[in-house]
């Protein structure tokens, strides 16, 4: 198909219209749905809810004068979630169909307060996750801070040991939460569509759905704190599970619903990918990011259900009195282990692969070189989403499984770090004899190749059975975990916000105060986990408040080292007041010289995206490549001028 | 899954750009349904997981004691709801294709009944157990499975009810006959009535496989 023959020339400004000059009071939509409608809703939703359990089961034998009523909580909070998303607007279309009407029409809302409501636009969304990611990351933040003030000195505590515990699992499950979205919400869906070339989502009402179901999974595990918490860990293993009070609610709950949200995001940009590819983007010119966000997509969609159904049963353990969890009923601690795994481990690469896939598409742009080996790259991410659901049970090695099922998911286990190791491979590849450019997103993709170097290595090991029982449930496995997590994914994270946040915003990032937040970053992530190997193998275990105290000497650099790293972050959010609203620099159109799709269309990107919608000519990695052809056919529209030839006679 | 398409939403777009934006469409619509089908799986499987841990699991004796079964009169008849509906949306499909509108809204609204009084029978059927949800292994995914169904009830009848109405908007924008007709909306549409039909058969097959599960063995 060629989409480029007959097209006009002359393509409409697309030029947003004119900010209302009307009163704030009488512009339109200020009386439609908006988050305020969407809070008081979620408030009169759990009210509602509440009363109901009450009503329906206050004199079932087991609730009656037993002081807690977990039919009540469950309802309430699931009510605060109908009610959060019917406030929005989530819920409009939906209702309208079934009675064969069209949707309500969108409130014409311009300016900030679009941020605040129930919007269908790629962009907007993905503004709106990024926000919300970090507040998650935030609180999470203030939570690891506390987890690190405990652990300042063996003998004098400032939490007793439960609520020690329950900060631990508070902490966790925030922060696996927002790890899951914190790039396939804001950068996914932000740029998926740009660097495809389409105009579109898929299903633009389910993307926007995805949002506001992860804000109200949020607020639900954080309605843990006032019911009293949970002692867990983020791993919710039973029987502790089913011993813990109303707090356990809002952890199965809130896993139940942010994963109603994750699979929703996932199946939006899986279909997107797979249908909306512009004339011409074969899957060879598929831009590196966009297949991790296919790998990540497909492990949303498939693995999420299995976490769907664990929460379900735990809910009805807790409530209607079930025992699928409860091993003297009939029932076996273990299954939630296997479903809850089952899920957990594909999870671990829903937050590997989007940072893989940011690495593999900076390196180039900062080394002025083609991708090395793209298509190992690209098979790489599948292979480890394919092989990611073969793995599971190695973490049942110290807890259940048949020990003659050990060498098999001990050999799965190794088999994954060979498509991973490609990844990597590919990074170094592609860095190899280049002259790199020290920007600040290239500085965060070194960072991540370090971190991860420790962390995999650290996997490897652990994926041994006699590694694995010896130090299973100490330090050693939590410094592995966040020197993975943390130290790629957020550090991918970053790198990709420094990069790409001046095509979303306008704005271009404070290099000077960047250096500062990547330098604290980097240096205290390191001097915060690295002593944690050491702690663990010395035998600290984890989630206790307390430890040998010949521990404390290296327990409080790591303390001092995370409230450092902590503050990394406040640098970070100056950086973001500082450069957005203080002191903004307008973002030049393209200023990583990148042949990136997404940096040919318009600054700031027009409403549809592209004027017209492109013919993509060959993959977006040919720099430095004399005589390369032109990246896509723009028709004559928005980045007409912009091409492969036109980009390297100005290389940076 | 979407709204009456009524093409591409860019005030200047080429007639190529309509035509690809209508063929992603389509191709998003049976991608999804597809996609659909692959979580509904996954979510059946750790059903059936639970079913299969538990069973060879025999926690306490408990699985299964004295062989208390779910009401099997229940069971069948929401089972013979459930595949009535797969079979009318099947039928009415087929009936579409073939140009009779007429039919395929009598057995989509047939198949709306039919879905609606499974979920009533499977809402029933709870207050009817013989057995308290947490006195065995099959008692708790027993509990496990109609939630389920139901949750699956909603969403498939929903999903029917919904193309319907959209049948009928199409008729009241478009004119009679304009599920049939080359109009982008139209082919929306039929795209629509093709993912749900194949959802509603992959429902129809996981019900029997709990039927068996859950009456029969």
């Amino acid at each position: 198909m060629t989409i480029s023959a007959e097209r006009p020339t002359e393509v409409a400004a697309s030029v947003a219209p004119p900010a209302s000059k009307t009163p704030w009071t009488q512009r339109p939509g200020w009386m439609s749905q908006h988050l305020g409608t969407a809070m008081v809703a979620a408030l009169l939703g759990y009210l509602l809810g509440h009363w109901f359990g009450n009503y329906v089961s206050a004199n079932y034998p087991y609730i009656a004068n037993s002081g807690q009523n977990n039919i009540a909580n469950t309802l309430g909070l699931t009510g605060m979630v109908l009610g959060w998303l019917l406030g929005i607007g989530a819920l409009n279309y939906p209702l309208a169909k079934l009675v064969g009407k069209d949707a309500p029409a969108e409130s014409e809302v311009e300016g900030w307060s679009k941020y605040f409501r129930y919007s269908t636009n790629h962009k907007v969304v993905g503004l709106q996750y990024v926000v919300g990611v970090i507040l998650f990351m935030f609180t999470g933040g203030l939570l690891a801070m506390a987890i690190r003030t405990e652990l300042l000195n063996p003998t004098t505590h400032v939490f007793g040991p439960g609520t020690y515990a329950e900060i631990v699992s508070e902490h966790g499950t925030v922060m696996m939460m927002m790890a899951t979205s914190i790039i396939v919400g804001p950068l996914g869906n932000y740029l998926v569509p740009l660097m495809i070339g389409s105009r579109r989502m898929a299903f633009p009402r389910i993307e926007a759905f995805s949002f506001w179901v992860f804000v109200a999974g949020y607020m639900v595990i954080f309605s843990a704190l006032p019911y009293g918490g949970f002692t867990t860990g983020w791993t919710g293993y039973a029987p502790l599970q089913t011993q813990n009070g109303p707090g356990m609610i809002s952890y199965l709950l809130g896993f139940a619903v942010i994963g109603l949200g994750m699979m929703a995001a996932g199946f939006n940009i899986a279909v997107t990918i797979i249908n909306y590819r512009a004339p011409g983007m074969t899957w060879s010119r598929v831009p590196i990011f966009v297949w991790s966000m296919l790998a990540t997509a497909s492990l949303l969609t498939l693995a999420t259900p299995v976490l769907f159904s664990a929460g379900l049963f735990g809910l009805l353990d807790k409530t209607v009195q079930t025992a699928f969890y409860v091993g003297e009923h009939g029932g076996s601690s273990y299954l939630w282990e296997n479903l809850f795994w089952f899920f957990g481990h594909p999870e671990v690469y829903i937050m590997a692969l989007p940072g893989f896939g940011i690495a593999a598409e900076l390196l180039p742009v900062f080394t002025r070189k083609p991708l090395f080996a793209y298509k190992v790259a690209a098979s790489g991410m599948i292979g480890v989403a394919l092989l990611s659901f073969f793995v599971w049970q190695h973490h049942l090695f110290q807890s259940g499984i048949n020990p003659d099922m050990r060498p098999l998911f001990m050999l799965t286990t190794e088999m994954i770090s060979l498509p991973t190791g490609f990844i990597y491979l590919v990074g170094l590849g592609t860095m190899y004899r280049a002259k790199i450019r020290w920007e600040l997103p290239m500085l965060f993709v070194m960072a991540l190749f370090f971190n991860f170097l420790i962390g995999g290595v650290t996997g490897v090991f652990l994926s041994d059975v006699p590694v694995n029982v010896t130090v299973h449930g100490g330090f050693f496995v939590l410094s592995h975990f966040h020197y993975t997590i943390m130290g790629g994914l957020l550090f991918a994270f970053m790198a990709g916000l420094y990069y790409w946040l001046p095509k979303m915003t306008g704005r271009m990032m404070n290099k000077s105060i960047g250096k500062v937040h990547f330098w604290m970053m980097f240096v205290f992530f390191n001097l915060t986990f690295f002593p944690m190997f050491i702690i663990g193998l010395l035998g600290q275990p984890r989630r206790v408040f307390t430890y040998a105290s010949n521990l404390q000497g290296l327990n409080d650099f790591a303390s001092i080292s995370a409230f450092l790293l902590g503050t990394s972050f406040l640098v970070f959010a100056w950086n973001l007041v500082y450069s957005l609203w203080i002191n903004p620099v307008k973002a030049p159109a393209n200023p990583w010289d990148s042949l990136g799709l997404e940096w040919q269309t318009a600054s700031p990107v027009p409403a549809h995206n592209f004027d017209r919608i492109p013919v993509i000519l060959t993959d977006p990695y040919h720099y430095s490549e004399p005589g390369a052809p032109a990246l896509a056919d723009f028709g004559g529209g928005a980045g007409a001028s912009t091409s492969a030839a036109s980009t390297e006679s100005n290389p940076a | 899954m979407t709204d009456i398409f009524k093409g591409s939403k860019v005030p200047n777009a080429t007639p190529e750009e309509r035509e690809f934006e209508l063929r992603a469409h389509l191709g998003s619509i049976w991608t999804g349904g597809r996609l659909f089908i692959g979580m509904y799986t996954f979510m059946l499987a750790s059903l059936a997981f639970a079913y299969f841990y538990l069973r060879s699991s025999n926690n306490a004796q408990l699985w299964r004691p004295n062989h208390v079964t779910a009401p099997t009169y229940y069971g069948f008849f929401i089972y013979g709801f459930m595949v009535l509906t797969a079979i009318l949306a099947v039928y009415g499909q087929w009936r579409l294709r073939k140009g009779e509108v007429a039919d395929w809204q009598v057995a989509g609204w047939t198949g709306v009944v039919s879905g609606l009084l499974a979920l009533f029978l499977q809402i029933w059927e709870f207050t009817r157990v013989p057995f308290y949800p947490g006195s065995s292994g099959y008692a708790s995914t027993f509990i496990g499975f109609a939630v389920m169904n139901i949750a699956t009830i909603v969403v498939g009848t929903y999903w029917l009810e919904t193309t319907l109405a959209r049948g009928m908007r199409l008729r009241r924008e478009y004119g009679p006959g304009a599920e049939l007709s080359s109009h982008p909306a139209a082919q929306s549409f039929r795209a629509n009535v093709s993912s749900m039909t194949y959802n509603w058969g992959f429902i129809a097959l996981g019900a029997t496989l709990f039927l068996v599960l859950f009456y029969l063995m």
